[in-house]
């Protein structure tokens, strides 16, 4: 009976790792098709279309303007989140905390579209022209809360000497602050860096509503499948899921290695 | 900072010391931080200013935008209060039906996903020894780094006419010709739950992993049968975690926007649609869109928080 329901279980596992992993499979296979239709069995094999990515100028200025949104963003809402972090950590009794601490976390809880929507709606009273300002910004306010769950975790974790240490030796709080908490903050700013980066690069929806004429690379791939599918754009989405999955994979582990540190 | 740090080891005094002795700086701290209560309200004040603006701000003008006749405004002519925007909802079908598909929709593939997770996460936090069920959680989250588009076209040519599956039917020779899965109801349904599995599985393994093996094996001491174990002690002991996965899946599954766009087709228009094409065909309907968009907010927020409330009484709020 045991055995039974463990042999099913991991059934059950290795069935879902097929489930995730065929279709990316499939679709990195099919960018390597010589041929310009989508679809199996695939009778020749062809580097052209990978090689034509980095020929491709539109696709490599895309590539370069969601790289930057990307940066700009993380900069932005690991800054905001910490303080936001910081003033949550430190005021436990603040009457107003639980209400704070609600509005920090709306964004995470407000459906994709309807953020993107009601952001739009407010870039417009804000004046802030459609653009790269306009996503940044919607980017930045998605992420600001993983990034304040994150720090915050890792903060509640400082023993309060270490900075009281630091202020005895006669530093002012902001020196307290940034020679002892960040540097006691890094794995977790780098794993939430990590994570806001994948996020806003892999954004679709905001990136949608609040761009001007310029593309990021999820919209380029979304209005060239207007156009039809081709192995082109596999073999665009195959270059951005190899560089999302690289960074994804080095996020985790520092990640990982903040939590072992958290447990030693 | 660390670069200019860096640089002034050889000085004498270090960068740091040269920094605090500056007249400028040593005011701005004074001014800054000269009393706990100013400390406080330089931490207080930005985070505040913060959630409000940025956070609660945009859904308060969507909000305000939803009761106006014009938006945005014309030269020369003040928008007027109306409620014309959500009657417009409750007279035509073509609003009411994508709304109603929507929440239905999201209902189902919340409880498809969780029925098609909770044996994975089972699994990974019962069955396997400490230090594999981390090798083979990561295996899992490696396709979750990958964007919601580049999913969404994995799943299109994996149910294609000419796509993979077809494919293997065909040369089982199970039929004749393709089964059109694409555009239906179907293939959106594997690609939402593609894109929303691992939001379901994490916070169930991690209620699993937290819950002691003892007390199943308490209950078998007892007598109970693997399906009362399961029944009466490891679901309820779990339900934290359903609840919150469920909510997670539940809201953002019914707000995707470009993957029912690409895998659904006219049957299966979701209200994101909808809602969108106010903003982008019909430029001047924003209001509508505004209105439409907040009942949809509000509806969404009120299931997955009754449904919080019902699973797990203790927690209060649809904080996921």
């Amino acid at each position: 009976m045991k055995r039974n329901s463990r042999a099913f279980l991991a059934c059950a596992y290795w069935a879902f790792v097929v489930y995730l992993f065929v279709p990316l499979m499939l679709m990195v296979m099919m960018g390597f098709k010589d041929s310009k239709f989508i679809g199996f069995p695939i009778r020749s094999w062809t580097l052209e279309w990978y090689l034509g990515v980095f020929r491709d100028t539109e696709v490599l200025s895309v590539f370069g303007y969601s790289l930057l949104i990307a940066i700009l963003s993380t900069v932005l809402s690991l800054a905001i989140g910490t303080w936001i972090a910081a003033f949550l950590n430190s005021y436990r009794t603040f009457p107003g905390r639980m209400l704070v601490f609600g509005l920090t976390l709306l964004p995470a809880v407000v459906p994709g579209i309807i953020s993107a929507i009601s952001l739009r709606i407010y870039a417009r009273v804000l004046g802030i022209e459609p653009g790269l300002w306009a996503i940044v910004w919607s980017h930045a306010v998605h992420n600001v809360p993983f990034v304040v769950l994150v720090v915050i975790a890792r903060l509640s974790t400082l023993p309060p000497s270490q900075t009281e240490a630091a202020r005895d030796l006669g530093a002012d709080p902001l020196i307290a602050f940034i020679r002892v908490t960040v540097p006691y903050l890094r794995p977790a700013l780098i794993g939430a860096g990590i994570f806001c980066l994948l996020l806003s690069f892999d954004d679709f929806v905001r990136s949608f509503f609040l761009g001007g004429y310029d593309p990021t690379l999820p919209v380029l791939i979304f209005t060239r499948l207007h156009s039809g599918m081709s192995p082109e754009i596999n073999a665009i989405a195959t270059v951005a899921l190899v560089l999302t999955a690289i960074v994804g994979i080095w996020a985790e582990r520092s990640m990982r290695r903040m939590r072992k540190e958290q447990n030693a | 900072m660390m670069g200019d740090a860096a640089v002034s080891r050889g000085d004498r005094v270090p960068f740091w010391g040269r920094t605090v002795s500056l007249p400028f700086y040593k005011g701005l701290v004074t001014f800054l931080f000269g009393s706990p209560r100013r400390q406080f309200w330089l931490l207080a004040s930005f985070s505040i200013i913060w959630v409000l603006f940025a956070h609660l701000g945009p859904i308060l003008q969507m909000l305000h935008v939803s009761f106006l006749d014009g938006y945005p405004p014309t030269a020369g002519r003040e928008p007027v209060m109306t409620l014309a925007n959500y009657e417009r909802f409750f007279s035509e079908s073509i609003f009411i039906l994508p709304f109603f598909r929507t929440l239905a929709f999201a209902s189902l593939l919340t409880a498809a996903t969780l029925v098609i997770t909770y044996p994975v996460a089972y699994f990974l936090a019962r069955h396997v020894r400490r230090q594999r069920q981390l090798a083979l959680l990561l295996l899992l989250l490696i396709p979750f780094w990958v964007g919601e588009i580049v999913r969404t076209y994995a799943i299109m040519i994996l149910l294609g006419n000419n796509g993979a599956v077809n494919l293997l039917l065909r040369w089982l020779g199970l039929v004749d010709r393709p089964i059109p899965f694409m555009y239906t109801g179907f293939s959106l349904s594997i690609g939402i739950i593609y894109l929303t599995a691992l939001y379901m599985l994490l916070p169930l393994y991690s209620a699993l992993e937290k819950l002691p093996a003892s007390y199943s094996e308490a209950a078998a001491d007892l007598g109970a049968g693997g399906w009362t174990r399961f029944r009466r002690i490891t679901l309820p002991l779990t339900r934290e975690g359903i609840a919150s996965g469920c909510t997670l899946v539940f809201l953002i599954s019914s707000g995707y926007y470009a993957t029912p766009v690409l895998l659904g087709g006219p049957a299966t228009t979701v209200f994101a649609e909808t809602v969108a094409r106010f903003f982008h065909v019909a430029g001047d309907e924003w209001p509508t869109g505004a209105a439409f968009s907040c009942l949809m907010l509000l509806t969404a927020l009120a299931i997955a928080g009754a449904f919080n409330r019902l699973v797990s009484p203790r927690r209060v709020g649809a904080g996921g």
